[in-house]
Parts: structure tokens; C-alpha cells; sequence
């Protein structure tokens, strides 16, 4: 039965799409990557092109194993990744006010990014789990384990305080959840709560009342950077020189590539270093700036294409682990690019977030490739369950 | 086997709702596309020109002030490099805690000065803090030397030398020069109102506030210059790989333009020296153009400390001396002109045939009008005097008399016509109208109106009869030149940085006193009589080999008590002023000369003695330099056109490598000299004789004879 299974590996399934599209926009990444990273700044490209092969060598490697074994090793995952979370606070390493890193030797790691990759599969392994024929719609009370699963992790990394990796979090659960089939008093609920959530910032930040006698339900307990954020989005024109400066400067510069670009390493604020952060999270601006409307377009356009891939590996998944695994990492890189480039490009508030596959970082690098290498993995032994 | 998938069946349900999911997913990537279209491609002329504003700030040169020169070149204002300590509060690590101290400790702050910086410092945000704070102006030298030697431990701490304007010559001409201060930014705005484009001012400069510095403030400074300098988000400024500074679009400074004033600097500090007094002023100007040659005003103030050095303390202090150095007394200071004004009273007697040469007086002392007794200032009396001897010996009751006789207006009419009672229109320096009174005068002002008394008094210079030492030279000049009127003027010419005239200040003729030969003979023969016969009040102060003619002047500060007093008796501020008014040469005049000595005493002791020593220099200096001039002047030889170096000799003896590469580089630059000859101590000489080091370049410009000099000829 094992030899068997062994043999319905067929390496004719490897979605070579998918894969083919991350490569190629791995290769842009470090391209762009050599033009944020130019002179003087250290040419980090030359790092990033190590983690791709470290990322390249994980797909490989995760697609080995049977994705069977991860589904069994998904709770102990779940809760190192907890703890590693947990264990910030003891032994984390603080930059900018955020203990986000444990420094081991030269590396940096970021736990949350695996966080993220564990909370995927616990919720997958809690749907295939809780699998009702009968019952197919989720209410209420059936995703109060899910909320538990997503929400715990998300509380911490909240605290640590890192606003934009949590809200992903929360995104991606949300979309994993929806995606259960949940019954429609539970789509009125999350209506409601949409709506509360759009009034709460109405009444903290819309409403016209002086600063001092607004009554706030959460505006207070923000950091006052947060805060500075939200006021900042909800008001871009406001505090050029100050809080919203960093937005303002990273819509210049994607604004003022127009259709053709300034070419590579042309950039001028990227190359006079208006962007904050240009070779993490603000790479796509570096990439709008220098490479124009069409181009980006077709980067766009290739998160399109190893989206759609991703989502084929779940259509083509023969069993309910594996398709959730593939939509919550689908969801997973879809609500890291939206959250990114819409931060970039004014759409949204910043808040401290990497591009898949174009921001120059290991854990970063490492944590989608150890999603590509699942979806690879899923892909690869759907022959497993043909009967 | 099962691995713990338990329900292995296939999950058909999951299939449409992944379509919907990715369908999101695809919306999602649609509205970034539409939002990156709206930002790169709707509105990309916006974001194109901000990120250009970004890159370029614009950077102003600023452009050389002007300077000023006297008539024959000499350099009077001009700018000196002043060291001066900046802190960059981005760059200063520690500022406050360590940096600040320590400047503190090694330049000898107060508290007071330290408590400044640190506000200076602290209050500094965004990107101010990348702009330079001036902490301390003119370091000594000593001082620039320690800072240097720590430089190390004074992160973001600059010193610069920045041009200052200096004048050379200390507090001399200091009222008419001027001195320099920051605008104001009411002034800012309202200088800068007129341009559309670039500002010409900024916060910061500095603008002429008084005298020459004021009134061609537009003429001194030149047009700044600017360029687009390529800064990145630090406000620093980038360069290229061989450290040139990234630039476009330089629009290049004009400098100021020279001005030329008309002063003779040997003469002004001939003056300066000579001046007897604490207060006073003496005005020396051309008897036929009224240009100013030397102009004194004492006390006075210095222009350096003024511009930008002053403390609020030394300003109050200025303010509150009871001289008041801070005033123009050549022009904004009006005195009783004393006997001086005897002449206008003497033409004013002529002109209206109340009197001719041969009438004649006697004084016995005094004159009687009505119950009142007017003293003359010789008790015993002159006897019989006529206009000659009036003037000669200053016999006060000639004057009286004729004011009796024909009234106070004739001699306003003469005076007004003459300029007195209104400003000169020097124009560089603030001016007083003075008082010349008439009937009509003394009716608006006087309480009981106009009586004879009063014609009296003002015959003789007293009473309400006011005069600025300026407005007595252009009555002196008149006098001398047969009744011209000049306007007095300072500035010659205004040349541009290379030394081209760009406006040439003529004579200003204000009108013509008529006057005939006769009249102008008995004025000027009376006061050669002054000066060069013996009994004259002027008698010791005459010239050897030039006739000068004059006039004394005692005005009377105090009233007069039944007992007269010597100067040693009275205080200071009871004491007399002392005039003198003189020209010369007497029938050619060229020079008029006024000195008054503020409570000096004497006109004849206190005030003469100075104006004959400014004479004697002027003709001395104008027998110099026609001698001077009166060679030939032969430009410099053009430089031989000089070979290339031969390889004969091949070799060069190790020693004299420094000269044989002193003699190349001369190929090019066209110094006037033989290579040969002058070859290794070009360096080591310590002053080369004038005419070998100037450069041919500019042939001799201060050499050369000014192209108008009257005195030359």
C-alpha cells in the first residue's frame, strides 16, 4: 500500500505554473532587488539570492514528504510555532519597537512569518477534521474552535506589537473560514461586525468633534504611531511632513513611473532614499518607479497567474486537507499583496508588511516557499486517493 | 493504510466555492491595477513634478557686495573672511549633553550665551535640523585654533569663514558710509513683494541701513545666484563619483557694483587727524562741483561693531551718550553759524544797495536800537569800519546796521537762494533743513511776531538762524565760485565688479545766485582780509603759498552775562562753538572747508588751525600727484611669447627643479618678467617692489590718473 501510494507520486503533477510563475517573479524580486539595494546601500540582492535557493531547496524537499504526515504533525507545528511566538518576549531581539526577531548567528528570524504558515494548516486540519456530509454548512458554534485556532496566534502577534501581520492573519482565517461554507447567520454576523468596525472609525476618526471631548472606543488604546496611521490614510493630504510623509513619498514615486518607468537604478527616490524601508516593505514602489504601469501590471499579473495556480491545486486536490491547505495559502499570499501594494499605493493604512517574493528577507522568502512547497506537495500526490 | 485522512472522499462541494475565492482573489488584484493606473498613469504629471521638486533644492549663491572706493582707488569698505562657528543639529550626537559644554568651556560662554545655543539647538524640528545654526561670529584666531584641535570631540560642530564687510576705515566716515544689519521680515516681505520669481532677499541677509550702505543698497548688492542641487531625502547634497557636486540649471551670481565716492582718503584721514575737537564736524568739498573730499563727524561710531556685532547693551549705550555719536553732525545737526553768516548778511547789504563798498560804520562797541543795547564782541569798538574791515576784524555793529537798516527778509531772501532753511540733498545720509528766518518765520513763530531785534541777531548768526556744517559749505562754495548753487554729493561713480562705469555723477547745479563781479570781489577780497592781513580773526591759520580766504565764527551757545567769561570758566555745554568757513585758492577756489568745533571756543583758535592743516595736505597731496602723473605712463610690455622648453639642457641639476617649474608655468600666464632672470625667489621674497608683482593683467588700475581728476591739471 505504502510502495503504492509511493508510486502515484507522479512528477507529471507538479504544477509547473504555479512553480514556473514564483520563480519568475522570484528573479524579478532580485532584480528589482539589485536597483533598491544599489550602491551605497549594501547589496543585499546578492543575500536574497541564497534564500532563494534555501526557499527553492525547501519546495523541493517539502514536496518529498507526504503532506499526510504534516497533516498528523500539524498541532505540534501549530503549538512550537506558539511558543517560538511566546518566546519572543524572552529571549526576542527589539527593533523599532517591535520584538519580532530571534537572532540566531548572523540570521534573523521571524517567527510570526511561520506563524502564519501554521495557523494555515491547523484551521485546514480542524475543516477536514470536522467534515459533516450531512451538515455541510458551519455555524456558529462549529467555527468557535476556528476563531480560537486563528485568533490566539493573531492576539499575539498583535502585541508585539506587529499590526500588519496580524491583520493578515486574521484576513487569511477570515477568507479559510468563509471558504468552510459557513451558514448565513454567520455572514450576517460578520456583516454586522463590518459594519461596527466601519462605525468605530466613523466615530474615532471621521466624526466632525474636536479632539478632546470625542469619545473613542479603541482610538486610545492605539499606539500613537497606529493612530497616526489610520488618521494618515483616512486623510493623505494631511501631515505631509510628518506622520504621513512615508505615504505620501511612496505614492510620488510610484506615481511618477507613468507607463514606461525611469528605468532601472534611475529611481530617483529611490536612489535619494525617499522610501522608508525600500528594499522590504516598500519594494514595489522602488519597482512602480523604475519599471512603469505596464510592467507592474504584469507583475500584477503574475501573482495572478501563481494565484490562479494555487487555487488549481486545490480544485484538483482529492481530499478536503489538502484543498484547505491550498486556498489558505492562496489566501495567505493574496491578502500579503493586497495588504502591500495597497499600503504603498495609499489604498491602505501602512502598516509593516513584506511583498511575497519582491521584499528582501529570509523568513519572508522562506515562509511562502514553505507554502509554494505545500501546494507543490498537494498537487504532486492527488493521484494518491484516485480510486 | 491510513495516514489520518479519514474521509477520503472527494471534496466536490469545495470546487465551486474555490472558483468564487479565486474570483476575489482576481477582483483584488483588479482593484490594485485600477488604483495604479489611477496613480501612474491619471495622475502621473503630478507625481512626476513632486518627485522632481524632491530631488532639486534650490540653492542660492549668494553674490559679493560691492565695494567702495575712494576717488583714487583706495579701498574703503569691502569684506573680510570672519570665522564663525556653526552647529548642524542632525550631525551633533550629544549636542546638549556634551558638545555644548564643551564649546562652552573652550570659547568662554556665559550662561546667558550657552542658554541661547540650547534653545537655538533644541528648538530646531525636522528639517531645520539639517540647516546650520550660527553659534559665534568672528572666532580669534586662537580660538578657531582650539576648536580645530578638538574637532574631533565636536560632532556637527562647523567652522567656516564667511565673507563680512568690513570698513576699513574704522569709525572715519562711518555716518556717511553706513553699516549693515539683518533684514527685518516686515522688510522681507516688503522687499520681496515686487519679485514674481526668486526672492531677493532671504531671512537672514543683511541690508545697508545707513549713509552710501543704504541709499545704493540696490546698486551694492548684486543679484544671487542660484542651483538645483541634486539632495536626497536627508537634505544632502549628492555628488558624483569624482565628488563634483550634482547641479542643474545654474544661474550664476552678479556681483554688487563698485561704488566710487568722491572722498580722498589722505585728505579724510588727514582731517580725521587734524580735527581739534570732541564734537563737531568738518566738510570739505569741491568749490566747483560740490563733490565731498573729506567729511568728518565726531564722535563717532564704529560700522563694525554695528554690523551684526553690536550687543543690545553697547546699542543703549550708543544711544544714551550725551554726544550722540550716532548722529550726522555734517548734516543732521544744525548750529547757530556765528559770524560765519556775515557774508550772507554782507551780500544781502550789496544786493539790496543798502550798503556800498565805501560805507562805513563806527562802532563803539555796540549798537543802540531802541532801549536795547547790541554788543559788538570788542567791547572798546572797531571806530570806523567799512565792508572790509567789518568782515576782516568780524566788527559785529557793520551788521547791525545794515540789518537795521534794510530788515531781516532781504537777508533770508539771499539765504534761501544760497540753500540755507532747506536740506542740501545730500542724499546718503539723513539732513536737517535748518532755520533761516524771515519776517514771515517769526510771525508763524515767534510769540509777539516779528520786531528789528531779531534782523539783528540773525545779521550776525545768532538768534533763530540755524545751519548745518554741509548747507555753510554749498554757501561757501558760492560764494567762491561767483554764485553757483552745487548739490553736495558723495558718489563719483558707480563702476561694475570689472571696473566698467556703469553711471557717472556730474555736478548738480541747483540754481545761480546772482551776483556781479563787483559784489563777489568785495566778498572775497573781505575774506582773504580775513586770513592774510594781519588783525585779521584768521591771521595765524593763513597758508604760505596759497591764499586762503575765510571767515571765523564764535556762536554764542549760552546767554551772555554781565561778565564776559574765557572759554577755560565756562563747562562744557556753556562753551562756544567755533567756526570756521574758508576756501582756497581765494581767485581759483577749488576747496571749500568748514569746520565747527562743538563747544570748542574760538573760531579763530579752535576751528581755523584745522581747516589750513587740511590745506596745506590737499595742496601738498595735489603737488604729489602731479608730479606723479606727470610722468609718462608707460603701459606694461606685452609678455615675449615664450618658447617651448628646449631638451638642451637635458638634464636639470636636482636644485633648481622649483625654478625651472616656476619658469614653465609662466608660459601660460603671462607674467611680465624673464623667466631667466627672476627664476627661484618669486616665493621667497617677501615684498616684491610694486611694479614687479602686480600682475600685467590689470594694467595698474590704482596707478593709472583717474580720467577727470580736476586737481591734475
Amino acid at each position: 500500500m505504502q510502495l503504492s501510494a509511493q508510486r502515484r507520486v507522479a512528477v507529471s503533477n507538479v504544477p509547473w505554473v504555479l512553480v514556473g510563475g514564483v520563480l519568475l517573479t522570484a528573479a524579478v524580486g532580485i532584480y528589482n532587488l539589485a536597483s533598491a539595494s544599489r550602491p551605497p546601500s549594501s547589496p543585499v540582492w546578492m543575500s536574497q539570492v541564497l534564500y532563494l535557493g534555501v526557499g527553492i531547496a525547501l519546495i523541493i524537499g517539502i514536496s518529498l514528504v507526504d503532506y499526510r504526515f504534516l497533516q498528523r504533525a500539524t498541532v505540534p507545528l501549530y503549538l512550537l510555532n506558539i511558543v517560538a511566538l511566546l518566546g519572543l518576549k524572552l529571549f526576542g531581539h527589539t527593533a523599532k519597537g517591535a520584538e519580532s526577531w530571534f537572532v540566531v548567528g548572523p540570521f534573523r528570524i521571524q517567527p510570526a512569518e511561520f506563524m502564519k504558515i501554521g495557523m494555515v494548516l491547523m484551521l485546514a486540519k480542524y475543516f477536514h477534521d470536522d467534515d459533516r456530509p450531512n451538515q455541510p454548512a458551519q455555524g456558529f458554534l462549529r467555527l468557535i474552535p476556528a476563531a480560537a485556532i486563528a485568533l490566539f496566534p493573531t492576539a499575539i502577534v498583535l502585541v508585539q506589537p506587529d499590526l500588519g501581520t496580524a491583520l493578515m492573519m486574521v484576513f487569511t482565517a477570515l477568507t479559510i473560514i468563509l471558504f468552510s461554507k459557513p451558514t448565513w447567520p454567520v455572514w450576517v454576523g460578520l456583516g454586522v461586525a463590518f459594519l461596527l468596525g466601519m462605525g468605530v472609525l466613523w466615530n474615532d476618526y471621521v466624526r466632525e468633534q474636536p479632539q478632546e471631548d470625542r469619545f473613542t472606543v479603541i482610538r486610545h488604546k492605539l499606539k500613537k504611531h497606529q493612530d497616526a496611521r489610520i488618521s494618515g490614510w483616512l486623510d493623505p493630504m494631511s501631515d505631509l511632513r510628518g506622520s504621513n510623509y512615508h505615504a505620501m513619498q511612496s505614492k510620488i514615486a510610484v506615481g511618477s513611473g507613468g507607463w514606461s518607468g525611469k528605468g532601472w537604478m534611475e529611481g530617483t527616490q529611490t536612489g535619494l532614499r525617499y522610501l522608508p524601508e525600500q528594499h522590504t516593505d516598500f519594494i514595489f514602489s522602488v519597482f512602480a518607479e523604475e519599471q512603469g504601469f505596464g510592467r507592474s501590471l504584469m507583475l500584477l499579473m503574475l501573482y495572478g497567474v501563481i494565484l490562479v495556480g494555487g487555487l488549481g491545486v486545490a480544485l484538483s486536490a482529492k481530499e478536503r486537507y489538502g484543498a484547505f491547505v491550498a486556498v489558505g495559502i492562496c489566501a495567505m499570499i493574496f491578502w500579503q499583496v493586497f495588504e502591500n501594494i495597497g499600503m504603498v499605493t495609499g489604498l491602505l493604512p501602512i502598516t509593516g508588511i513584506t511583498l511575497p517574493l519582491m521584499s528582501y528577507g529570509g523568513s519572508s522568502m522562506v515562509s511562502v516557499m514553505i507554502g509554494i512547497g505545500l501546494l507543490v506537495n498537494v498537487s504532486m500526490r492527488r493521484q494518491m486517493f484516485r480510486r | 493504510m491510513n495516514l489520518g485522512l479519514g474521509t477520503q472522499r472527494e471534496p466536490k462541494e469545495l470546487r465551486p466555492r474555490i472558483f468564487i475565492v479565486g474570483g476575489f482573489f482576481l477582483l483584488g488584484l483588479l482593484v490594485l491595477a485600477v488604483n495604479l493606473y489611477r496613480l501612474m498613469v491619471v495622475r502621473y504629471e503630478e507625481f512626476l513634478a513632486l518627485s522632481v521638486d524632491n530631488q532639486f533644492k534650490d540653492v542660492r549663491v549668494r553674490s559679493p557686495r560691492g565695494l567702495i572706493r575712494d576717488r583714487r582707488g583706495e579701498v574703503l569698505v569691502d569684506a573680510r573672511p570672519s570665522l564663525d562657528v556653526f552647529i548642524t543639529p542632525a550631525f551633533c550626537q550629544k549636542c546638549v549633553l556634551e558638545v555644548i559644554p564643551r564649546l562652552e568651556a573652550l570659547l568662554g560662554w556665559t550662561p546667558d550665551q550657552r542658554d541661547r545655543v540650547l534653545e537655538l539647538v533644541k528648538s530646531a524640528r525636522g528639517p531645520q535640523r539639517y540647516q546650520q545654526i550660527v553659534v559665534q561670529v568672528d572666532l580669534t584666531r586662537d580660538e578657531f585654533d582650539l576648536l580645530n584641535a578638538h574637532q574631533y570631540q565636536l560632532p556637527g560642530v562647523d567652522l567656516e569663514p564667511v565673507p563680512h564687510r568690513h570698513y576699513r576705515s574704522g569709525d572715519a566716515l562711518a555716518h556717511v558710509l553706513g553699516y549693515m544689519n539683518e533684514v527685518t521680515s516686515e522688510e522681507l516681505t516688503k522687499l520681496n513683494s515686487a519679485s514674481v520669481e526668486r526672492p531677493p532677499y532671504a531671512m537672514g541677509d543683511y541690508t545697508g541701513r545707513r549713509g552710501v550702505e543704504r541709499s545704493f543698497e540696490q546698486y551694492l548688492r548684486g543679484q544671487d545666484g542660484w542651483v538645483k542641487q541634486v539632495v536626497n531625502a536627508r537634505g544632502e547634497v549628492m555628488r558624483d563619483a569624482s565628488g563634483n557636486v550634482l547641479k542643474r540649471d545654474e544661474v550664476a551670481p552678479r556681483p554688487g557694483r563698485n561704488l566710487v565716492l568722491s572722498i580722498d582718503a589722505r585728505l579724510q584721514s588727514e582731517a580725521e587727524r587734524v580735527f581739534p575737537g570732541t564734537a563737531g564736524a568738518l566738510v570739505a568739498i569741491d568749490a566747483r562741483t560740490g563733490f565731498v573730499r573729506a567729511m568728518v563727524s565726531r564722535p563717532s561710531f564704529d560700522p563694525n561693531e554695528m554690523t551684526g556685532r553690536v550687543s543690545p547693551q553697547r546699542l543703549v549705550q550708543l544711544n544714551k551718550d550725551p554726544l550722540q555719536p550716532m548722529v550726522f553732525r555734517a548734516g543732521a545737526q544744525h548750529y547757530s553759524p556765528g559770524s560765519t553768516f556775515k557774508v550772507v548778511t554782507l551780500l544781502a547789504a550789496l544786493q539790496s544797495g543798502t550798503f556800498s563798498e565805501q560805507s562805513g560804520v563806527t562802532c563803539g562797541g555796540g549798537y543802540q536800537l531802541g532801549s536795547r543795547r547790541w554788543r559788538c564782541h570788542k567791547e572798546s569798538g572797531h571806530g570806523l569800519v567799512h565792508a572790509h574791515e567789518a568782515m576782516k576784524m568780524s566788527c559785529d555793529t557793520y551788521f547791525y546796521k545794515a540789518s537795521d537798516a534794510m530788515g531781516i527778509d532781504p537777508i533770508a531772501e539771499v539765504g534761501k537762494a544760497l540753500g540755507l532753511g532747506s536740506v542740501t540733498n545730500f542724499g546718503v545720509a539723513a539732513e536737517v533743513p535748518g532755520v533761516m528766518p524771515s519776517t514771515a518765520y517769526h510771525n508763524r513763530v515767534t510769540p509777539g511776531g516779528y520786531t528789528k531785534g531779531m534782523a539783528l541777531n540773525t545779521s550776525i548768526g545768532q538768534g533763530d538762524v540755524n545751519v548745518t556744517p554741509l548747507q555753510l559749505a554749498v554757501v561757501y562754495a558760492a560764494i567762491a565760485n561767483g554764485g553757483h548753487v552745487y548739490q553736495p554729493q558723495i558718489v563719483e561713480r558707480i563702476e561694475s565688479a570689472e571696473g566698467q562705469v556703469i553711471e557717472q555723477f556730474g555736478p548738480r547745479l541747483v540754481r545761480t545766485v546772482p551776483m556781479t563781479d563787483e559784489q563777489h570781489r568785495i566778498l572775497v577780497d573781505s575774506l582773504i582780509a580775513v586770513v592774510n592781513e594781519p588783525g585779521g580773526t584768521g591771521y595765524r591759520s593763513r597758508l604760505t603759498d596759497v591764499t586762503m580766504a575765510g571767515k571765523t565764527g564764535t556762536a554764542q551757545v549760552a546767554k551772555l552775562g554781565a561778565v564776559r567769561l574765557k572759554t577755560s570758566q565756562m563747562s562744557y555745554w556753556e562753551r562756544d562753538h567755533a567756526w570756521f568757513a574758508s576756501f582756497a585758492p581765494a581767485q581759483e577756489p577749488e576747496l571749500v572747508i568748514i569746520v565747527v568745533n562743538e563747544h570748542g571756543g574760538h573760531g579763530g583758535t579752535d576751528a581755523a588751525p584745522a581747516a589750513s592743516a587740511v590745506f596745506r595736505k590737499y595742496f601738498e597731496l595735489k603737488r604729489l600727484d602731479g608730479e606723479a602723473f606727470g610722468i609718462e605712463y608707460q603701459p606694461p610690455k606685452t609678455p615675449p611669447a615664450v618658447k617651448a622648453p628646449l631638451l638642451t639642457p637635458p638634464l636639470v641639476a636636482p636644485g633648481d627643479v622649483a625654478g625651472n617649474g616656476l619658469a614653465q608655468q609662466d608660459t601660460g600666464a603671462g607674467i611680465e618678467r624673464d623667466p631667466v632672470v627672476t627664476k627661484p625667489v618669486i616665493a621667497a621674497t617677501p615684498a616684491p617692489p610694486p611694479d614687479v608683482a602686480r600682475p600685467p593683467v590689470q594694467p595698474g588700475e590704482p596707478a593709472e590718473p583717474p580720467p577727470e581728476d580736476p586737481e591734475g591739471r
